[in-house]
């Protein structure tokens, strides 16, 4: 039997994270989460996660971000799949630079709410191929 | 050149989007200091920092740096990819992006051009902020308190917004990509931006008179002040570590175990370091303390001119804020000058 996959959840908001937890629990991932960016770091150097689920808007608005490129920036983690999960374009209508144009290294940007089976059929997907290596030079490989 | 305007509610919004252009570098807390360096979070970022420890020039320069690697098997191999992974300084005041075009002058447009050094220029995105002087900024007689080249984007503080001053065509494409964040500016914007630019420049405390300063001192090459400033001066080097345009350096080999591998080091020396002058046979040119610290106001405010037109030193009030010794260049050049009869004895600063 081969060994559970293990997702981190870097998220403010409790009982999202815990209906998260209890999505990727049941479909067999062994889950951890941390409330702040920089807890998420540290637990993601440690914990070493096959996938990371990362909100933006945290203690500070643009947290996540900052928190993707030290994510990306981490040689264990450069490669490790990341879906960003974040109502920000939402919160903030000012801020209209899409996700999809290039800027953020992260594997996928899914909006607040979150579709349950949408989000993990593309946990599922990014888990099972081979991760390829992220960041800024490489946006325009970012998986859609 | 192209002007627009950003909210400074949405300064962290426009960060977040820099990374797609290098890794992003801005001042942050150090101690009692400040330095450039990766922020964690926007809030770690300190826009209104009087000067950071290290001028930007330790990311073009880098204190260290291997240039190339060498093996018996495989011949040389360079490490010049390594220099163009790029990067973005964010908040740099004028008087470091004017020491910034200072070292282009020396590494990109001289007779020796510096493959290293123009690979991470043409890596680096600058972009600039306006900053208030404190008492030991003299950058307004220096000409450096503003740049009009040598940035990609500069932010001036108009209140509630900030002025973007766009330098490139890369600075352009960093304010496309920032979509609706940017706004036009008005003219009330640039009524403001005249105000605090004239309030700014009346507000310097420290000053020197640059006319006729090459002049007065080539008068003044024996004058018995380098002897007491020479007294006084530890050697220590930390006036050169932390100016923006001091440039020397050191080249050495380090071998590998067995001779058959190595690496060319290149780091950054002083000339106030007494090896600095020693030749092959223990010649030195420079020996004692006294001739160095003079050797380096010279180089900055005499010889530099004579090749390049103008002083290398920029006004940031570096050397004089870290000299443990309390050597201030204001107090050393108003002596030259006679227009003070002694030095004063200066509190002496932290070492970088």
């Amino acid at each position: 039997m081969s060994e559970p996959k293990k997702v981190l959840i870097i998220d403010d908001d409790p009982d999202f994270v815990s209906a998260l937890e209890a999505l990727f629990n049941s479909s067999g991932c062994e889950v951890r989460s941390a409330v702040n960016g920089k807890d998420g770091l540290v637990l993601a150097k440690s914990y070493g996660p096959d996938l990371i689920l990362l909100d933006v808007m945290m203690t500070e608005r643009t947290e996540g971000f900052f928190t993707l490129q030290e994510i990306r920036r981490s040689p264990g983690l450069a490669r490790t799949p990341v879906i960003v999960i974040s109502s920000i374009y939402a919160e903030q209508p000012i801020f209209r630079v899409s996700p999809e144009a290039g800027w953020l290294p992260a594997n996928l940007f899914l909006p607040k709410p979150v579709d349950p089976g949408r989000l993990l059929e593309e946990a599922r997907r990014l888990m099972e191929t081979a991760p390829a290596q992220v960041g800024p030079s490489a946006s325009g490989r970012r998986e859609r | 050149m192209k002007i627009c305007k950003i909210p400074k509610i949405n300064l962290d919004l426009f960060a977040s989007i820099l990374p797609a252009f290098g890794e992003l570098y801005a001042p942050v807390r150090r101690g009692k200091g400040f330095v450039f360096d990766r922020p964690a979070r926007w809030s770690e970022v300190q826009l209104n920092y009087p000067r950071t420890i290290l001028p930007p020039k330790k990311f073009l320069l880098p204190p260290r740096e291997t240039t190339f690697k060498f093996d018996s098997s495989e011949g040389y191999r360079d490490t010049l990819a390594e220099a163009t992974k790029p990067i973005v300084l964010f908040g740099v005041h004028a008087y470091d992006i004017f020491g910034m075009n200072i070292l282009d002058r020396v590494f990109a447009e001289g007779k020796y051009k510096d493959p290293y050094y123009i690979a991470r220029r043409k890596s680096t995105t600058i972009i600039g902020y306006d900053f208030e002087p404190d008492e030991k900024h003299f950058a307004y007689s220096m000409n450096a308190d503003f740049v009009d080249s040598g940035f990609d984007l500069l932010l001036s503080d108009v209140g509630e917004d900030y002025l973007v001053l766009v330098g490139t065509s890369r600075g352009d494409d960093i304010i496309l990509k920032s979509g609706c964040l940017m706004q036009e500016p008005a003219e009330a914007d640039f009524a403001e931006y005249k105000r605090r630019s004239s309030q700014r420049r009346a507000s310097y405390k420290s000053r020197i008179e640059l006319g006729d300063l090459p002049e007065i001192l080539e008068m003044e090459y024996h004058s018995e002040v380098w002897q007491e400033i020479g007294e006084r001066c530890l050697s220590c080097g930390s006036c050169s570590a932390v100016c923006p345009t001091c440039y020397c350096f050191d080249i050495s080999d380090e071998v590998e175990l067995g001779s058959l591998s190595g690496s060319r080091i290149r780091s950054w020396d002083s000339c106030l370091f007494r090896s600095h002058a020693l030749v092959a046979g223990g010649e030195n040119f420079r020996d004692s303390r006294a001739s160095r610290i003079k050797y380096r106001f010279y180089h900055k405010q005499r010889g530099f001119v004579a090749e390049y037109g103008r002083p290398s030193c920029v006004g940031c009030g570096r050397c004089a804020e870290c000299c443990p010794a309390g050597i201030d260049i204001i107090n050393v050049i108003e002596t030259i000058r006679g227009e003070r009869n002694e030095l004063r004895n200066g509190s002496a600063g932290a070492p970088a």
